[in-house]
């Protein structure tokens, strides 16, 4: 309200400038320090003095010969198919244009 | 029967030259008609900019086709009396109101903006910015384009509020752009929002100089650390935190950044994902759809066609650049500071104008041209969306000051 009574001048338009930008860049600094805060509460730590056991050493030779067996392996299989070849039913969606009763000639009756 | 017929002759031709006169043809030669000319072919320019030439085109051929329609004389869908002065003239509004003058309210009274900031929260990760928080700077830096141009606006002659319209183009914000206006100058709701939605399409034009001139090689090349993790009770918190802590330091920036978050929201939360769907998808469109022609619709000849609006388009561009620029330096002087292994790639800097992903997309295609290896994209969208945040504080400040 005081701003729009105001008359603006030179010193008006240079100050709200600066004071806006820094509004800005504080309003946004803050952000970074709340945001970090934030991030340090749910930032997923290691935990410490836990024993992690380290993986049994494998050496390349037992890895190509593990790795020469699956392939040997997934290669004799098949895919295993059902085998069942009946049908069981065949939908035909209804319509008056592929009606049989529509469809077929009435021949009139005679008597 | 041939003297009635030229007896009634006079009454046949005082009809037709009541119908001649009803007729857009006879409003084009009647008077601001060769404006009326003007603006229906730069409405077919921009038409054509949209669809040959795929510049925001959802945006643009909607402008451009309410800029068609509003110019067009006899069509009555737009009246600016309605809206003279700032106000909206009830009063008179039912009795003269047109279909743009109707879709015109979303705008004037500040509803679509805010419902388009809705579907970017629902469309935008924040996940870079919590990762980083630090591209918060870069996006507060961005921002000094808009005040440096509110400086020159009102050294061209615009009035403070003015000045402050067509400063928040250099956010590179659309919807931004357009709420503040609206508030502050809605006479020149037309040619800035041309200006402000031409720009963020031209943002692979103007920055990538800007941002080789003032980096070097070197620069360009820094790769950056990969970003952590980030949790989804961090991704879910993120935009409550924001929304309380700047409704309670700037209420004024409540309405976009509270709309902007509630979308996120939405995404991140993952338990309403009709309604996210729906704000990101069909929201999001019905909202640039009477968006789009009814800020067209304001670009009308009288509000198009003077000096100001060259001073508009001119003042808009060097917004950008200096927006462009300040991110770029800032990132540059952060690096001063910073040890060997946490230094920023300087092109980041450039992606806090908003221009959401546009600006971050032009980064990473800029770092890859120094060093195809280079991925900045992930790392250019933290400060990206520091620019949305920025630029809508920027506008809450703005509005504050001179509202």
């Amino acid at each position: 309200m005081i701003l729009q009574a105001m008359s603006w001048g030179w010193s008006e338009i240079l100050w709200v400038s600066l004071i806006g930008f820094s509004l800005v860049v504080v309003l946004l600094v803050a952000l970074i320090f709340i945001m970090k805060a934030f991030g340090a509460c749910f930032r997923v730590r290691p935990s410490v003095g836990k024993k992690v056991d380290a993986p049994p050493m494998i050496s390349p030779e037992e890895i190509a010969a593990i790795a020469t067996a699956l392939k040997i392996y997934k290669g004799a299989l098949h895919d295993r198919e059902s085998e069942v070849l009946t049908i069981l039913n065949i939908k035909r969606a209804y319509s008056p244009w592929n009606s049989k009763i529509h469809g077929l000639t009435q021949l009139p009756d005679r008597k | 029967m041939w003297s009635a017929l030229t007896s009634s002759s006079n009454f046949v031709l005082e009809s037709l030259e009541t119908f001649a006169e009803s007729t857009g043809v006879a409003g084009l030669f009647a008077n601001m008609g060769w404006g009326s000319l003007i603006m229906i072919c730069v409405a077919f320019f921009l038409l054509y900019l949209a669809i040959k030439h795929k510049f925001e085109p959802l945006l643009l051929l909607t402008i451009a086709f309410g800029m068609l329609l509003t110019n067009l004389p006899g069509a009555n869908l737009y009246h600016t009396e309605l809206f003279a002065g700032g106000h909206v003239h009830w009063d008179i509004f039912v009795a003269n109101a047109g279909l743009l003058d109707y879709l015109y309210l979303g705008v004037k009274l500040g509803v679509y903006p805010c419902l388009i900031f809705v579907g970017v929260g629902a469309m935008t990760d924040f996940g870079p910015l919590i990762a980083n928080p630090k591209s918060f700077l870069l996006g507060a830096a961005a921002q000094i384009g808009i005040f440096l141009t509110f400086i020159g606006a009102y050294a061209l002659g615009f009035s403070p509020a003015e000045a402050g319209s067509i400063g928040i183009i250099g956010g590179a914000d659309g919807p931004t752009s357009i709420y503040l206006t609206a508030i502050l100058a809605p006479e020149l709701l037309g040619p800035i929002a041309v200006a402000a939605y031409s720009y963020m399409a031209l943002v692979p034009v103007i920055q990538p100089p800007i941002m080789r001139l003032l980096t070097t090689e070197k620069e360009r090349k820094i790769k950056m650390r990969q970003l952590r993790p980030v949790s989804k009770t961090e991704k879910i918190l993120f935009p409550l935190i924001i929304t309380v802590i700047i409704a309670l330091l700037l209420p004024s920036a409540t309405p976009l950044v509270g709309c902007l978050m509630l979308g996120n929201l939405m995404k991140e939360c993952g338990v309403v994902d009709r309604l996210s769907k729906t704000v990101q998808n069909e929201l999001m469109n019905i909202v640039v759809i009477f968006l789009g022609l009814t800020v067209g619709a304001t670009a009308t000849a009288e509000a198009f066609l003077n000096p100001r609006t060259l001073f508009i388009l001119v003042l808009g561009v060097i917004a950008f650049a200096m927006g462009t620029a300040g991110g770029v330096l800032l990132a540059k002087v952060m690096n001063c500071f910073s040890k060997e292994g946490n230094k920023i790639n300087p092109l980041i800097g450039s992606a806090g104008v908003s221009a959401v992903p546009m600006a971050a997309r032009v980064s990473q295609t800029e770092g890859q041209k120094a060093d195809p290896s280079n991925f900045l994209l992930m790392h250019a969208m933290g400060p990206n969306v520091a620019g949305v945040v920025g630029s809508a504080v920027a506008a809450g400040i703005l509005l504050s000051f001179l509202g």
